[in-house]
Protein backbone atom coordinates (compact mmCIF):
# COMPACT_ATOMS: atom_id res chain seq x y z
CA UNK A 1 0.00 0.00 0.00
CA UNK A 2 1.23 3.49 -0.71
CA UNK A 3 1.74 5.72 2.27
CA UNK A 4 -0.52 8.74 2.78
CA UNK A 5 0.91 11.46 0.59
CA UNK A 6 0.59 14.27 3.15
CA UNK A 7 3.36 12.79 5.28
CA UNK A 8 5.70 12.58 2.31
CA UNK A 9 4.98 15.93 0.68
CA UNK A 10 5.16 18.92 2.97
CA UNK A 11 2.45 21.46 2.21
CA UNK A 12 4.96 23.87 0.73
CA UNK A 13 6.22 21.48 -1.96
CA UNK A 14 4.45 21.48 -5.30
CA UNK A 15 3.24 18.08 -6.49
CA UNK A 16 4.66 18.40 -9.95
CA UNK A 17 6.82 21.12 -11.46
CA UNK A 18 8.56 21.61 -14.78
CA UNK A 19 11.42 24.12 -14.89
CA UNK A 20 12.39 25.46 -18.31
CA UNK A 21 11.82 22.06 -19.86
CA UNK A 22 13.11 21.81 -23.41
CA UNK A 23 12.86 18.66 -25.50
CA UNK A 24 14.24 18.06 -28.98
CA UNK A 25 14.06 15.12 -31.36
CA UNK A 26 17.44 15.23 -33.01
CA UNK A 27 17.94 18.89 -33.85
CA UNK A 28 14.23 19.67 -34.10
CA UNK A 29 12.93 21.19 -30.86
CA UNK A 30 9.47 19.97 -29.87
CA UNK A 31 9.02 21.79 -26.59
CA UNK A 32 10.52 25.08 -25.54
CA UNK A 33 11.08 26.27 -21.98
CA UNK A 34 7.98 24.86 -20.36
CA UNK A 35 7.67 26.32 -16.89
CA UNK A 36 4.69 24.93 -15.06
CA UNK A 37 3.78 24.06 -11.48
CA UNK A 38 0.93 21.97 -10.16
CA UNK A 39 0.72 22.71 -6.47
CA UNK A 40 -1.91 20.26 -5.29
CA UNK A 41 -3.94 17.22 -6.32
CA UNK A 42 -6.43 18.03 -9.05
CA UNK A 43 -7.69 16.90 -12.43
CA UNK A 44 -5.26 18.64 -14.77
CA UNK A 45 -5.58 18.77 -18.56
CA UNK A 46 -2.81 19.35 -21.07
CA UNK A 47 -4.51 20.78 -24.13
CA UNK A 48 -3.23 21.76 -27.53
CA UNK A 49 -3.37 21.01 -31.25
CA UNK A 50 -1.86 17.95 -32.94
CA UNK A 51 1.90 18.02 -32.96
CA UNK A 52 2.00 20.57 -30.15
CA UNK A 53 4.23 18.32 -28.05
CA UNK A 54 1.63 17.27 -25.47
CA UNK A 55 2.60 13.60 -25.49
CA UNK A 56 6.25 14.56 -25.61
CA UNK A 57 5.72 16.57 -22.44
CA UNK A 58 4.39 13.48 -20.67
CA UNK A 59 7.15 11.24 -22.05
CA UNK A 60 9.84 13.70 -21.01
CA UNK A 61 8.24 13.90 -17.58
CA UNK A 62 8.56 10.12 -17.29
CA UNK A 63 12.09 10.03 -18.66
CA UNK A 64 10.98 8.17 -21.80
CA UNK A 65 12.51 10.76 -24.12
CA UNK A 66 15.72 12.63 -23.32
CA UNK A 67 15.43 16.14 -21.94
CA UNK A 68 17.53 18.76 -23.73
CA UNK A 69 17.29 21.24 -20.90
CA UNK A 70 15.46 22.04 -17.68
CA UNK A 71 14.12 19.67 -15.07
CA UNK A 72 11.04 17.89 -13.73
CA UNK A 73 10.38 17.51 -10.03
CA UNK A 74 7.78 15.42 -8.22
CA UNK A 75 7.18 16.67 -4.66
CA UNK A 76 10.50 18.44 -5.10
CA UNK A 77 12.30 15.19 -5.90
CA UNK A 78 13.75 13.50 -8.94
CA UNK A 79 11.78 10.91 -10.88
CA UNK A 80 14.04 8.01 -9.90
CA UNK A 81 13.17 8.46 -6.21
CA UNK A 82 9.41 8.48 -6.70
CA UNK A 83 8.75 6.18 -9.66
CA UNK A 84 6.78 3.75 -7.54
CA UNK A 85 4.27 6.52 -6.80
CA UNK A 86 3.56 7.26 -10.45
CA UNK A 87 1.15 5.55 -12.83
CA UNK A 88 1.38 6.00 -16.59
CA UNK A 89 -1.31 5.34 -19.18
CA UNK A 90 0.29 5.40 -22.66
CA UNK A 91 -1.65 5.98 -25.85
CA UNK A 92 -3.77 3.00 -26.71
CA UNK A 93 -2.39 2.63 -30.28
CA UNK A 94 1.14 2.10 -29.02
CA UNK A 95 0.62 -1.59 -28.21
CA UNK A 96 -0.31 -4.67 -30.19
CA UNK A 97 -3.81 -5.60 -29.03
CA UNK A 98 -3.43 -9.04 -30.60
CA UNK A 99 -0.87 -9.82 -27.89
CA UNK A 100 -1.73 -13.14 -26.19
CA UNK A 101 -2.73 -11.81 -22.78
CA UNK A 102 -6.06 -11.52 -21.01
CA UNK A 103 -7.56 -8.41 -19.46
CA UNK A 104 -6.55 -9.77 -16.05
CA UNK A 105 -2.95 -10.38 -17.23
CA UNK A 106 -2.56 -6.76 -18.31
CA UNK A 107 -3.88 -5.37 -15.04
CA UNK A 108 -1.63 -7.78 -13.13
CA UNK A 109 1.32 -6.22 -14.98
CA UNK A 110 0.48 -3.00 -13.16
CA UNK A 111 0.47 -4.73 -9.78
CA UNK A 112 3.61 -6.80 -10.38
CA UNK A 113 5.50 -3.86 -11.89
CA UNK A 114 5.84 -2.68 -8.30
CA UNK A 115 7.52 -5.91 -7.18
CA UNK A 116 11.21 -6.73 -7.45
CA UNK A 117 13.01 -8.68 -10.14
CA UNK A 118 11.56 -12.12 -10.95
CA UNK A 119 8.75 -11.78 -8.42
CA UNK A 120 5.46 -12.73 -10.06
CA UNK A 121 3.10 -11.69 -7.31
CA UNK A 122 0.60 -13.78 -5.44
CA UNK A 123 -2.83 -13.48 -3.97
CA UNK A 124 -2.42 -9.86 -2.91
CA UNK A 125 -1.58 -8.80 -6.47
CA UNK A 126 -4.43 -10.83 -7.95
CA UNK A 127 -6.93 -9.33 -5.52
CA UNK A 128 -5.59 -5.86 -6.21
CA UNK A 129 -5.92 -6.40 -9.96
CA UNK A 130 -9.46 -7.70 -9.59
CA UNK A 131 -10.32 -4.71 -7.43
CA UNK A 132 -8.98 -2.33 -10.09
CA UNK A 133 -11.00 -4.14 -12.76
CA UNK A 134 -14.12 -3.65 -10.62
CA UNK A 135 -13.40 0.05 -10.40
CA UNK A 136 -13.28 0.43 -14.18
CA UNK A 137 -16.30 -1.85 -14.61
CA UNK A 138 -14.55 -4.68 -16.42
CA UNK A 139 -14.56 -7.40 -13.75
CA UNK A 140 -16.72 -9.72 -15.84
CA UNK A 141 -14.34 -9.52 -18.81
CA UNK A 142 -11.23 -10.48 -16.79
CA UNK A 143 -10.51 -13.64 -18.80
CA UNK A 144 -11.00 -12.14 -22.24
CA UNK A 145 -8.17 -11.66 -24.72
CA UNK A 146 -7.54 -7.92 -24.93
CA UNK A 147 -8.04 -7.70 -28.69
CA UNK A 148 -11.68 -8.68 -28.32
CA UNK A 149 -12.63 -5.49 -26.48
CA UNK A 150 -14.07 -2.20 -27.69
CA UNK A 151 -11.87 0.90 -27.78
CA UNK A 152 -13.42 2.22 -24.58
CA UNK A 153 -12.92 -1.11 -22.82
CA UNK A 154 -9.28 -1.26 -23.93
CA UNK A 155 -8.71 2.22 -22.58
CA UNK A 156 -10.24 1.19 -19.26
CA UNK A 157 -7.93 -1.86 -19.13
CA UNK A 158 -5.00 0.53 -19.49
CA UNK A 159 -6.44 2.71 -16.75
CA UNK A 160 -6.90 -0.31 -14.47
CA UNK A 161 -3.27 -1.32 -15.06
CA UNK A 162 -2.15 2.13 -13.87
CA UNK A 163 -4.55 1.97 -10.91
CA UNK A 164 -2.96 -1.33 -9.90
CA UNK A 165 0.27 0.57 -9.29
CA UNK A 166 -1.54 2.32 -6.43
CA UNK A 167 0.15 5.53 -7.41
CA UNK A 168 -0.32 9.10 -6.20
CA UNK A 169 0.26 10.81 -9.54
CA UNK A 170 -1.36 9.49 -12.73
CA UNK A 171 -0.17 10.63 -16.14
CA UNK A 172 -2.50 9.76 -19.02
CA UNK A 173 -1.76 10.21 -22.72
CA UNK A 174 -4.93 10.87 -24.72
CA UNK A 175 -7.15 8.61 -22.59
CA UNK A 176 -10.22 9.59 -24.61
CA UNK A 177 -8.85 8.90 -28.10
CA UNK A 178 -11.13 6.53 -30.00
CA UNK A 179 -13.40 6.15 -26.97
CA UNK A 180 -17.19 6.39 -27.26
CA UNK A 181 -19.08 9.06 -25.31
CA UNK A 182 -20.37 6.62 -22.70
CA UNK A 183 -16.91 5.30 -21.88
CA UNK A 184 -15.56 8.86 -21.81
CA UNK A 185 -18.02 9.79 -19.08
CA UNK A 186 -17.10 6.64 -17.20
CA UNK A 187 -13.35 7.27 -17.50
CA UNK A 188 -13.69 10.93 -16.52
CA UNK A 189 -15.66 10.03 -13.42
CA UNK A 190 -13.02 7.47 -12.39
CA UNK A 191 -10.39 10.18 -12.83
CA UNK A 192 -12.49 12.63 -10.81
CA UNK A 193 -12.78 9.93 -8.15
CA UNK A 194 -8.99 9.67 -8.01
CA UNK A 195 -8.77 13.44 -7.59
CA UNK A 196 -11.31 13.28 -4.77
CA UNK A 197 -9.18 10.60 -3.13
CA UNK A 198 -6.28 13.07 -3.05
CA UNK A 199 -4.41 11.97 -6.19
CA UNK A 200 -3.06 14.16 -8.94
CA UNK A 201 -4.32 13.25 -12.41
CA UNK A 202 -2.66 14.81 -15.46
CA UNK A 203 -4.22 13.96 -18.81
CA UNK A 204 -3.30 14.95 -22.35
CA UNK A 205 -6.57 15.82 -24.02
CA UNK A 206 -7.71 17.41 -27.26
CA UNK A 207 -11.46 17.98 -26.94
CA UNK A 208 -12.17 21.48 -25.63
CA UNK A 209 -15.80 20.80 -24.72
CA UNK A 210 -15.16 17.91 -22.35
CA UNK A 211 -12.05 19.69 -21.13
CA UNK A 212 -13.95 22.68 -19.81
CA UNK A 213 -16.45 20.36 -18.16
CA UNK A 214 -14.10 18.02 -16.32
CA UNK A 215 -10.70 19.56 -15.73
CA UNK A 216 -10.05 21.70 -12.64
CA UNK A 217 -7.06 23.30 -14.30
CA UNK A 218 -5.46 23.11 -17.72
CA UNK A 219 -2.31 24.05 -19.55
CA UNK A 220 -2.52 25.18 -23.18
CA UNK A 221 0.51 23.92 -25.05
CA UNK A 222 1.73 24.60 -28.56
CA UNK A 223 5.44 23.76 -28.53
CA UNK A 224 5.65 26.16 -25.63
CA UNK A 225 3.36 26.90 -22.72
CA UNK A 226 0.66 29.32 -23.90
CA UNK A 227 -1.28 29.59 -20.65
CA UNK A 228 -1.98 27.60 -17.50
CA UNK A 229 -4.35 27.88 -14.58
CA UNK A 230 -7.97 27.21 -13.60
CA UNK A 231 -9.87 25.91 -16.62
CA UNK A 232 -12.32 28.82 -16.95
CA UNK A 233 -9.51 31.38 -16.78
CA UNK A 234 -7.36 29.65 -19.34
CA UNK A 235 -9.83 28.61 -22.04
CA UNK A 236 -10.44 32.16 -23.19
CA UNK A 237 -10.89 33.13 -26.85
CA UNK A 238 -7.54 34.97 -26.83
CA UNK A 239 -5.61 32.01 -25.44
CA UNK A 240 -7.32 29.50 -27.71
CA UNK A 241 -6.75 31.70 -30.71
CA UNK A 242 -3.09 31.94 -29.80
CA UNK A 243 -2.79 28.19 -29.35
CA UNK A 244 -4.73 27.13 -32.39
CA UNK A 245 -3.79 30.13 -34.54
CA UNK A 246 -4.24 29.49 -38.21
CA UNK A 247 -5.63 25.99 -37.78
CA UNK A 248 -8.77 25.42 -39.82
CA UNK A 249 -11.91 23.91 -38.32
CA UNK A 250 -11.13 25.00 -34.81
CA UNK A 251 -13.27 28.15 -34.77
CA UNK A 252 -16.50 26.24 -34.40
CA UNK A 253 -15.17 24.19 -31.50
CA UNK A 254 -13.68 27.31 -29.97
CA UNK A 255 -17.02 29.11 -30.02
CA UNK A 256 -18.77 26.26 -28.26
CA UNK A 257 -16.06 25.94 -25.63
CA UNK A 258 -16.19 29.64 -24.87
CA UNK A 259 -19.97 29.57 -24.56
CA UNK A 260 -19.68 26.66 -22.14
CA UNK A 261 -16.93 28.43 -20.21
CA UNK A 262 -19.21 31.43 -19.64
CA UNK A 263 -21.92 29.25 -18.15
CA UNK A 264 -19.57 27.72 -15.58
CA UNK A 265 -19.37 29.86 -12.47
CA UNK B 1 4.41 -37.73 -34.58
CA UNK B 2 3.81 -41.30 -33.35
CA UNK B 3 5.61 -43.05 -36.21
CA UNK B 4 8.50 -40.70 -35.66
CA UNK B 5 8.69 -41.53 -31.99
CA UNK B 6 8.59 -45.22 -32.87
CA UNK B 7 11.44 -44.73 -35.29
CA UNK B 8 13.36 -42.91 -32.62
CA UNK B 9 13.04 -45.88 -30.27
CA UNK B 10 14.43 -48.20 -32.93
CA UNK B 11 17.53 -46.06 -33.45
CA UNK B 12 20.93 -46.89 -31.96
CA UNK B 13 21.86 -45.39 -28.58
CA UNK B 14 24.16 -42.76 -30.06
CA UNK B 15 21.46 -41.48 -32.36
CA UNK B 16 19.00 -41.46 -29.46
CA UNK B 17 21.20 -39.16 -27.39
CA UNK B 18 21.74 -36.90 -30.38
CA UNK B 19 17.98 -36.90 -30.96
CA UNK B 20 17.42 -35.85 -27.36
CA UNK B 21 19.90 -32.98 -27.64
CA UNK B 22 18.55 -31.68 -30.91
CA UNK B 23 14.94 -32.04 -29.73
CA UNK B 24 15.87 -29.94 -26.69
CA UNK B 25 17.33 -27.32 -29.03
CA UNK B 26 14.11 -27.25 -31.07
CA UNK B 27 12.04 -26.94 -27.91
CA UNK B 28 14.14 -24.12 -26.45
CA UNK B 29 14.24 -22.31 -29.81
CA UNK B 30 10.43 -22.35 -29.85
CA UNK B 31 10.25 -21.02 -26.29
CA UNK B 32 12.82 -18.25 -26.74
CA UNK B 33 11.42 -17.50 -30.20
CA UNK B 34 7.96 -16.94 -28.73
CA UNK B 35 9.18 -13.95 -26.75
CA UNK B 36 11.17 -12.63 -29.68
CA UNK B 37 8.23 -12.93 -32.07
CA UNK B 38 5.95 -11.22 -29.54
CA UNK B 39 8.52 -8.43 -29.21
CA UNK B 40 8.46 -8.17 -33.03
CA UNK B 41 12.11 -9.08 -33.33
CA UNK B 42 11.64 -12.04 -35.70
CA UNK B 43 14.21 -10.83 -38.22
CA UNK B 44 16.92 -10.05 -35.71
CA UNK B 45 17.52 -13.77 -35.17
CA UNK B 46 18.00 -14.20 -38.90
CA UNK B 47 20.74 -11.58 -39.01
CA UNK B 48 22.46 -13.24 -36.04
CA UNK B 49 22.15 -16.66 -37.69
CA UNK B 50 23.74 -15.59 -40.95
CA UNK B 51 26.58 -13.97 -39.04
CA UNK B 52 27.50 -17.18 -37.18
CA UNK B 53 29.53 -18.59 -40.09
CA UNK B 54 32.22 -15.93 -39.73
CA UNK B 55 32.76 -16.87 -36.10
CA UNK B 56 32.69 -20.61 -36.78
CA UNK B 57 35.39 -20.21 -39.43
CA UNK B 58 37.46 -17.83 -37.32
CA UNK B 59 37.27 -20.13 -34.31
CA UNK B 60 38.80 -22.94 -36.36
CA UNK B 61 41.48 -20.66 -37.80
CA UNK B 62 42.45 -19.19 -34.47
CA UNK B 63 42.33 -22.25 -32.22
CA UNK B 64 42.99 -24.97 -34.76
CA UNK B 65 40.42 -27.06 -32.91
CA UNK B 66 37.46 -28.70 -34.52
CA UNK B 67 35.33 -29.40 -31.45
CA UNK B 68 31.70 -28.32 -31.70
CA UNK B 69 31.90 -26.30 -28.49
CA UNK B 70 34.76 -24.18 -29.85
CA UNK B 71 33.11 -23.61 -33.23
CA UNK B 72 29.78 -22.67 -31.64
CA UNK B 73 31.50 -20.31 -29.20
CA UNK B 74 33.04 -18.58 -32.22
CA UNK B 75 29.64 -18.47 -33.89
CA UNK B 76 28.13 -16.86 -30.81
CA UNK B 77 30.80 -14.18 -30.76
CA UNK B 78 30.20 -13.18 -34.38
CA UNK B 79 26.41 -13.40 -33.98
CA UNK B 80 26.55 -10.98 -31.06
CA UNK B 81 29.00 -8.77 -32.95
CA UNK B 82 26.46 -8.54 -35.77
CA UNK B 83 23.72 -7.58 -33.30
CA UNK B 84 25.92 -4.90 -31.77
CA UNK B 85 26.60 -3.60 -35.28
CA UNK B 86 22.85 -3.48 -35.89
CA UNK B 87 22.27 -1.49 -32.72
CA UNK B 88 25.07 0.93 -33.65
CA UNK B 89 23.75 1.46 -37.18
CA UNK B 90 20.30 2.11 -35.76
CA UNK B 91 21.67 4.53 -33.21
CA UNK B 92 24.13 6.57 -35.26
CA UNK B 93 22.84 6.52 -38.82
CA UNK B 94 19.53 7.24 -40.44
CA UNK B 95 19.32 3.80 -42.06
CA UNK B 96 15.95 2.16 -41.56
CA UNK B 97 15.70 -0.92 -39.34
CA UNK B 98 14.80 -3.40 -42.06
CA UNK B 99 17.47 -2.07 -44.40
CA UNK B 100 20.10 -2.22 -41.66
CA UNK B 101 19.11 -5.81 -40.86
CA UNK B 102 19.35 -6.79 -44.53
CA UNK B 103 22.77 -5.17 -44.88
CA UNK B 104 24.25 -6.79 -41.79
CA UNK B 105 22.73 -10.15 -42.69
CA UNK B 106 23.99 -10.31 -46.26
CA UNK B 107 27.43 -8.83 -45.63
CA UNK B 108 28.23 -11.06 -42.66
CA UNK B 109 26.92 -14.08 -44.53
CA UNK B 110 29.03 -13.26 -47.57
CA UNK B 111 32.09 -12.89 -45.39
CA UNK B 112 31.39 -16.22 -43.71
CA UNK B 113 31.04 -18.01 -47.04
CA UNK B 114 34.27 -16.49 -48.36
CA UNK B 115 36.12 -17.60 -45.22
CA UNK B 116 34.72 -21.13 -45.20
CA UNK B 117 35.12 -21.82 -48.91
CA UNK B 118 38.62 -20.36 -48.86
CA UNK B 119 39.59 -22.57 -45.94
CA UNK B 120 38.10 -25.67 -47.53
CA UNK B 121 39.80 -24.93 -50.87
CA UNK B 122 43.18 -24.46 -49.23
CA UNK B 123 42.72 -27.58 -47.18
CA UNK B 124 43.08 -25.88 -43.82
CA UNK B 125 43.23 -28.76 -41.31
CA UNK B 126 39.82 -29.54 -39.89
CA UNK B 127 37.99 -27.40 -42.40
CA UNK B 128 36.56 -30.33 -44.34
CA UNK B 129 32.81 -30.43 -43.85
CA UNK B 130 32.65 -26.92 -42.43
CA UNK B 131 30.10 -26.08 -45.12
CA UNK B 132 27.67 -28.32 -43.29
CA UNK B 133 27.03 -25.41 -40.96
CA UNK B 134 25.21 -23.82 -43.88
CA UNK B 135 22.27 -26.17 -43.95
CA UNK B 136 22.68 -28.31 -40.86
CA UNK B 137 23.84 -31.86 -40.43
CA UNK B 138 23.25 -33.84 -37.26
CA UNK B 139 24.61 -37.23 -38.30
CA UNK B 140 28.15 -36.34 -37.20
CA UNK B 141 27.16 -35.16 -33.71
CA UNK B 142 28.75 -37.02 -30.81
CA UNK B 143 27.15 -37.79 -27.48
CA UNK B 144 29.24 -34.99 -25.97
CA UNK B 145 28.01 -32.53 -28.59
CA UNK B 146 24.41 -33.48 -27.96
CA UNK B 147 24.86 -33.11 -24.20
CA UNK B 148 26.25 -29.62 -24.72
CA UNK B 149 23.29 -28.66 -26.91
CA UNK B 150 20.87 -30.10 -24.35
CA UNK B 151 22.44 -28.22 -21.43
CA UNK B 152 22.50 -24.88 -23.23
CA UNK B 153 18.89 -25.36 -24.32
CA UNK B 154 17.77 -26.20 -20.81
CA UNK B 155 19.49 -23.09 -19.47
CA UNK B 156 17.82 -20.95 -22.13
CA UNK B 157 14.38 -22.24 -21.15
CA UNK B 158 15.20 -21.64 -17.49
CA UNK B 159 16.14 -18.02 -18.31
CA UNK B 160 12.82 -17.47 -20.06
CA UNK B 161 10.92 -18.93 -17.15
CA UNK B 162 12.84 -16.82 -14.65
CA UNK B 163 12.36 -13.54 -16.49
CA UNK B 164 8.91 -14.19 -17.89
CA UNK B 165 7.26 -11.32 -16.01
CA UNK B 166 9.85 -8.79 -17.13
CA UNK B 167 10.00 -10.04 -20.71
CA UNK B 168 6.22 -10.05 -21.09
CA UNK B 169 5.86 -6.55 -19.66
CA UNK B 170 8.49 -5.15 -22.03
CA UNK B 171 7.25 -7.09 -25.05
CA UNK B 172 3.69 -5.91 -24.54
CA UNK B 173 4.32 -2.28 -23.65
CA UNK B 174 7.93 -1.10 -23.40
CA UNK B 175 6.87 2.48 -22.59
CA UNK B 176 4.82 1.39 -19.58
CA UNK B 177 7.63 -0.86 -18.35
CA UNK B 178 10.22 1.89 -18.74
CA UNK B 179 7.98 4.43 -17.02
CA UNK B 180 7.64 1.99 -14.12
CA UNK B 181 11.42 1.95 -13.81
CA UNK B 182 12.24 -1.34 -15.56
CA UNK B 183 15.35 -1.24 -17.77
CA UNK B 184 13.49 -2.00 -20.99
CA UNK B 185 16.57 -1.75 -23.19
CA UNK B 186 18.61 -4.12 -21.02
CA UNK B 187 15.73 -6.61 -20.96
CA UNK B 188 15.50 -6.33 -24.75
CA UNK B 189 19.22 -6.95 -25.11
CA UNK B 190 19.03 -10.00 -22.85
CA UNK B 191 16.27 -11.41 -25.00
CA UNK B 192 18.20 -10.74 -28.21
CA UNK B 193 21.27 -12.42 -26.71
CA UNK B 194 19.18 -15.46 -25.81
CA UNK B 195 17.95 -15.57 -29.40
CA UNK B 196 21.56 -15.44 -30.59
CA UNK B 197 22.43 -18.35 -28.27
CA UNK B 198 19.53 -20.41 -29.59
CA UNK B 199 20.44 -19.64 -33.18
CA UNK B 200 23.98 -20.83 -32.51
CA UNK B 201 23.04 -24.09 -30.82
CA UNK B 202 20.49 -24.58 -33.58
CA UNK B 203 23.24 -24.54 -36.21
CA UNK B 204 23.85 -28.33 -36.25
CA UNK B 205 20.13 -28.96 -36.60
CA UNK B 206 19.17 -26.41 -39.22
CA UNK B 207 22.25 -24.52 -40.40
CA UNK B 208 22.89 -20.79 -40.61
CA UNK B 209 20.54 -20.28 -43.52
CA UNK B 210 17.48 -21.93 -42.06
CA UNK B 211 17.87 -21.92 -38.28
CA UNK B 212 15.80 -18.76 -37.97
CA UNK B 213 12.80 -20.89 -38.95
CA UNK B 214 13.19 -22.77 -35.65
CA UNK B 215 12.91 -19.51 -33.75
CA UNK B 216 10.04 -18.03 -35.74
CA UNK B 217 7.74 -20.71 -37.17
CA UNK B 218 6.84 -22.66 -33.98
CA UNK B 219 5.75 -19.47 -32.12
CA UNK B 220 3.68 -18.26 -35.05
CA UNK B 221 2.00 -21.67 -35.33
CA UNK B 222 1.47 -21.81 -31.57
CA UNK B 223 -0.20 -18.38 -31.51
CA UNK B 224 -3.02 -19.91 -33.59
CA UNK B 225 -4.01 -22.27 -30.82
CA UNK B 226 -4.10 -20.02 -27.77
CA UNK B 227 -4.70 -16.51 -26.51
CA UNK B 228 -2.42 -16.82 -23.49
CA UNK B 229 1.32 -16.52 -23.29
CA UNK B 230 2.22 -19.57 -21.16
CA UNK B 231 0.27 -22.04 -23.31
CA UNK B 232 1.85 -20.38 -26.34
CA UNK B 233 5.33 -21.00 -24.91
CA UNK B 234 4.48 -24.65 -24.25
CA UNK B 235 2.94 -25.28 -27.66
CA UNK B 236 5.80 -23.53 -29.47
CA UNK B 237 8.27 -25.61 -27.46
CA UNK B 238 6.38 -28.77 -28.42
CA UNK B 239 6.35 -27.94 -32.11
CA UNK B 240 10.06 -27.09 -31.99
CA UNK B 241 10.76 -30.40 -30.29
CA UNK B 242 8.98 -32.33 -33.04
CA UNK B 243 10.91 -30.41 -35.69
CA UNK B 244 14.26 -31.16 -34.06
CA UNK B 245 13.39 -34.82 -33.69
CA UNK B 246 12.33 -35.05 -37.32
CA UNK B 247 15.63 -33.57 -38.41
CA UNK B 248 17.68 -36.14 -36.52
CA UNK B 249 15.62 -39.10 -37.63
CA UNK B 250 15.78 -38.13 -41.30
CA UNK B 251 19.47 -37.39 -41.00
CA UNK B 252 20.21 -40.77 -39.46
CA UNK B 253 18.32 -42.55 -42.23
CA UNK B 254 19.90 -40.60 -45.08
CA UNK B 255 23.31 -39.50 -43.84
CA UNK B 256 24.11 -37.36 -46.85
CA UNK B 257 20.99 -35.26 -46.46
CA UNK B 258 21.14 -31.83 -44.82
CA UNK B 259 18.83 -31.63 -41.82
CA UNK B 260 17.91 -27.93 -42.12
CA UNK B 261 15.47 -28.26 -45.00
CA UNK B 262 13.78 -31.23 -43.30
CA UNK B 263 13.42 -29.33 -40.03
CA UNK B 264 11.98 -26.32 -41.82
CA UNK B 265 9.55 -28.40 -43.85
CA UNK B 266 8.23 -30.11 -40.72
CA UNK B 267 7.87 -26.71 -39.07
CA UNK B 268 6.10 -25.36 -42.13
CA UNK B 269 3.74 -28.34 -42.01
CA UNK B 270 2.82 -27.57 -38.39
CA UNK B 271 2.36 -23.93 -39.37
CA UNK B 272 0.03 -24.63 -42.27
CA UNK B 273 -2.05 -27.10 -40.26
CA UNK B 274 -2.34 -24.55 -37.43
CA UNK B 275 -3.25 -21.80 -39.82
CA UNK B 276 -6.08 -23.85 -41.25
CA UNK B 277 -7.61 -25.88 -38.45
CA UNK B 278 -6.88 -23.96 -35.25
CA UNK B 279 -10.05 -23.15 -33.31
CA UNK B 280 -11.22 -19.54 -33.50
CA UNK B 281 -8.14 -18.09 -35.24
CA UNK B 282 -7.84 -20.76 -37.94
CA UNK B 283 -9.01 -20.11 -41.50
CA UNK B 284 -11.71 -22.76 -41.23
CA UNK B 285 -13.04 -21.46 -37.92
CA UNK B 286 -13.07 -17.89 -39.15
CA UNK B 287 -14.80 -18.91 -42.33
CA UNK B 288 -17.34 -20.88 -40.30
CA UNK B 289 -18.46 -18.04 -38.04
CA UNK B 290 -17.86 -15.02 -40.20
CA UNK B 291 -20.72 -12.88 -38.89
CA UNK B 292 -19.83 -13.34 -35.21
CA UNK B 293 -16.10 -12.80 -35.72
CA UNK B 294 -16.07 -9.60 -33.66
CA UNK B 295 -18.86 -9.56 -31.06
CA UNK B 296 -20.28 -6.14 -30.25
CA UNK B 297 -20.21 -4.78 -26.74
CA UNK B 298 -23.85 -5.82 -26.23
CA UNK B 299 -23.17 -9.35 -27.39
CA UNK B 300 -20.21 -9.52 -25.06
CA UNK B 301 -22.34 -8.55 -22.11
CA UNK B 302 -24.96 -11.17 -23.02
CA UNK B 303 -22.24 -13.77 -23.42
CA UNK B 304 -21.03 -13.10 -19.91
CA UNK B 305 -24.37 -13.92 -18.30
Amino acid sequence: MSEPSATVAPAATAWLEWHDLTVAYGRRPVLWNVDLTITEPCLFGIIGPNGAGKSTLLKATLGLVPIAGGSVLFWGRKLAEVRHRIGYVPQRETVDWDFPVSVMDVVLMGATSQLGWFRRGGRRERELARDCLERVGLADLAGRQIGRLSGGQQQRVFLARALAREADIYLLDEPMAGVDAGSQEQIFSILAGLRDAGKLVVAVHHDLQTASRWFDAVALVDMRLVAAGPTADVLTPENLNQTYAGRAGILDELGRAVARGKRTP
Amino acid sequence: MMPMLLLAVLLPYNTLVVAGGVAAVGCAAGVVGTLSVLRRRALVGDAAAHATLVGVAMALLVTGQRSLAVLLAGGLVSAIAALVLLVLIRRFTRTRDDAATAVVLSVSFGLGIVLISGMVARGVPGSAGLERFLLGHTAALTIGDATLLGIVSTLAVACVWLGLKEATMVAFDPAFAAAAGWPATAIDLTLVTLVAVMVVVGLPAAGAVLVTALVVIPPVAARQWTDRIVPMLIIAGGIGLVCGLAGVVISSLATRLSTGPVVVLVAAGCFVVSLVIAPRRGLLARWWDRPAAVPTADQQRLEQR
